[in-house]
């Protein structure tokens, strides 16, 4: 027994030392920070999606090096989140109170429960840093009852429909077609010729219901529809909502999509666009870039809008769209780490980033001269989205609404379901969540 | 007497440590999650009390009884699967093979191989257009049993089962590959000296040598079965529309997508629920046979 006993102590004290000598490499690295924050060094912390090969994260990761390099006394340490998971993480950590010093935001729904925490810094006093440049369209999204939370970097338009030239000729439409029937047409046609008419890579779940929905929706039921839901005037039952979900179903029925397209990243479905493995992709402009500008065969790719439908309400000329990326500051930060945040944001959201982003062909919302030497698939761009901007449905709808939509279309792609039920199943979620309210 | 008690002092000490950080990390938060599960909360604003509400929300809900559904077939094809496998290959390994050293890493790798891996893996193996399956089927002329592996609501939680089965095998292979070179050599000896060999050997002497540490993973094997999440996070998100959620994934997707902690937490104490009996259950067979 006292063998035992003696051994065990033996074992604590090695475990004891170990611990001892663990806390002393600990503080040692507290020394050093320690002795490089004398000289005044701030370090802020952001997180950020730009994980993607999309050609505005580069611009925006090289405007975090160039600050840095313009700023000695001020370390931006990074966490890059693969925008999938971002908004997840973003709400995680807000829930723990462990927000980064500066943060990238959504507008919206995504925005509210930040606001409503308390989690973000008004900017009021930084204001006049933009008033030259930025409309009031772009801001107010990040307005909430007069406060202005974030600034936003890009404009993006989510329902850009991506179609190869040569495989809608190779059935006979040389143009996008302007009607649902002709849609539906030239869908059956590219189907009997054995080519995939649409790829899709709905495995995260959005593009069914941002890329497609938002400007689908649009067509039937106009675009003050949403909002109205939101106050309940309007219900996701309505038939021209249905008939909506209804086009999901039919392009799911005629085979539209490609089979893996649940397991499929949307990534991958411009993979498939752009080797030339389907006709169509309703995307976003962001990846205008990797579709179009960076590629050898960019002219190829058409871009076009959803096409009309029979006694919709809506303008087929609308895009759907939002800005996007705001960047807002955390309101937990010490004096110093506020000024540097601030300094931060005054540097990172300027005219010339929007400059940066626009010559690379990426639509911003700021009022910048498009440049002389732009791409003319930049211009074709900003005239196809010119015409009127239609709401994005997450970007009004809250999260755990926009959720039981997704999976209830994703059930229709795989036979599950109708879209009434579709339809009923959102509005009990909706009807939930302005009860909470 | 006097030499009992400090030596009781001394585990006490020696487990002290252990004890305050299972109580931190298992025991604590398990009652905030219960504490939580009451409430109706976004994570992020104010809670309110809603007693047993999210429970009650949680029974009605066909998507949470789909999720236990789908737990209890990976944890029946698991332990069909794994165990047998498991042993199977222990058996094999534990004769004097040539190279059973090289059978049993190649064995094991899979479980120290990282769940994202592994899912990545697997999900370029069920790839419809370019997956090794597929194109295997192609191979042999069997092109009429191609699938869409994971986007079939036939086969998606089949397909993970077979990753799930092909990660954790090897674990089970060398707890039973320990138990078997346990057995000492007088009973294997004598055992043949009465004749039985082969299986017979195997069924009536081997089997009920180990029979602890089969108990053992079988518990394991059921506890695992709950636990799982990153290969099905990583392979499908729990889709299509719902159709491979298991509970830890309801869980994840209610609490931190859906930002209803409250019901989050009221699932999260639903899979402990269940693990707990379905385990009390397998404790008590195992224990009135012996």
């Amino acid at each position: 027994m006292n063998h035992f006993t003696k051994r065990t102590l033996l074992v604590s004290l090695t475990a004891a030392l170990a611990l001892s000598t663990a806390a002393c490499g600990k503080s040692s690295d507290n020394n050093a920070d320690g002795g490089s924050s004398s000289g005044d060094t701030v370090t802020l912390t952001m997180m950020h999606p730009w994980t993607t090969p999309n050609i505005d994260n580069d611009v925006y990761k090289a405007r975090i090096e160039q600050f840095q390099k313009d700023h000695p006394n001020i370390v931006i340490k990074t966490d890059e989140v693969p925008s999938a998971q971002y908004k997840t993480k973003l709400r995680t950590l807000a829930a723990a109170n462990n927000l980064a010093d500066i943060n990238v935001v959504w507008p919206g729904a995504d925005l509210a429960p930040l606001v409503d925490g308390k989690l973000l810094e008004p900017i009021n006093e930084l204001m006049d840093t933009w008033k030259d440049i930025l409309p009031e369209s772009a801001l107010t999204p990040f307005n909430v009852d007069g406060q202005q939370y974030a600034i936003p970097t890009k404009q993006t338009f989510v329902d850009i429909i991506y179609y190869n030239k040569d495989m809608l000729s190779s059935v006979g439409y040389d143009a996008f077609p302007k009607t649902y029937s002709d849609f539906i047409d030239l869908v059956k046609k590219l189907k009997a010729s054995n080519i995939t008419p649409i790829s899709l890579g709905n495995k995260e779940q959005w593009p069914l219901q941002s890329s497609m929905l938002s400007a689908i929706g649009d067509r039937f039921t106009g675009s003050d529809f949403l909002q109205k839901v939101l106050t309940g005037e309007a219900k996701f039952t309505d038939p021209e909502f249905v008939s909506a979900i209804s086009v999901i179903d039919e392009l799911s029925k005629l085979k539209a999509f490609n089979t893996d397209a649940n397991n499929m990243d949307s990534v991958q479905s411009q993979d498939y666009l752009i080797q030339g493995k389907a006709a169509m992709l309703f995307t976003s402009s962001t990846v205008d870039a990797r579709v179009r500008i960076n590629n050898e065969d960019g002219d190829k790719f058409g871009i076009a809008l959803f096409p009309s439908v029979d006694g919709g309400k809506g303008d087929p000329a609308k895009s759907a769209g939002v800005v996007q990326y705001g960047i807002a500051i955390n309101s937990k930060l010490d004096e110093r780490k506020q000024a540097a945040a601030e300094e931060f944001m005054k540097y990172f959201v300027s005219e010339d980033l929007y400059k940066d982003l626009i010559s690379n062909g990426v639509v911003v919302p700021a009022k910048v001269d498009v440049p002389e030497d732009a791409s003319p698939y930049l211009k074709e761009m900003l005239d196809l989205t010119g015409k009127g901007t239609a709401p994005v449905f997450d970007s009004i709808i809250p999260t755990q609404v926009v959720s039981v939509i997704q999976n209830g279309l994703q059930a229709l792609t795989i036979g599950r379901g109708t879209p009434q039920e579709v339809a009923q199943d959102t509005q009990a979620a909706m009807d939930d969540y302005l009860k909470k309210k | 007497m006097h030499t009992l008690k400090r030596s009781k002092l001394a585990i006490f000490i020696g487990l002290f440590p252990a004890l305050v950080i299972y109580l931190g990390i298992a025991i604590v938060p398990i009652g905030i999650s219960f504490y939580y599960s009451l409430m109706d909360w976004n994570g992020i604003g104010s809670k309110s009390f809603v007693g047993f509400d999210n429970y009650v929300r949680m029974f009605q809900d066909d998507t949470f009884w789909l999720s236990v559904k789908n737990n209890l077939l990976i944890m029946v094809t698991g332990l069909i699967g794994q165990l047998p496998l498991g042993l199977v290959m222990a058996l094999l390994l534990n004769k004097a093979l040539k190279g059973s050293g090289f059978f049993r890493t190649v064995g094991f790798m899979p479980v120290v191989i990282s769940s994202v891996m592994v899912s990545l893996i697997w999900g370029m193996m069920y790839n419809t257009e370019y997956g090794m399956l597929n194109n295997l089927l192609k191979f042999v002329g069997l092109e009429s049993w191609q699938q869409n592996w994971l986007g079939d609501p036939k086969w998606s939680i089949l397909s993970i089962s077979a990753a799930y089965i092909w990660q954790n095998v090897g674990l089970y292979m060398v707890m039973l590959l320990a138990a078997l070179q346990n057995i000492s050599e007088e009973v294997n000896e004598a055992a043949e000296l009465d004749g039985a060999t082969g299986l017979r050997r195997t069924w009536f002497i081997t089997l009920p040598m180990i029979r602890t540490t089969l108990m053992v993973t079988i518990v394991y094997s059921i506890s695992n079965s709950f636990r799982v999440f990153d290969l099905i996070q990583v392979l499908t998100g729990g889709g299509p529309a719902h159709q491979t959620e298991v509970m830890t994934i309801h869980m994840y997707n209610s609490a931190f997508v859906n930002l209803d902690y409250g019901y989050g937490s009221a699932v999260s104490i639903m899979i402990l629920l269940f693990s707990l009996v379905v385990i009390t259950i397998a404790n008590r067979l195992g224990k009135e046979k012996a």
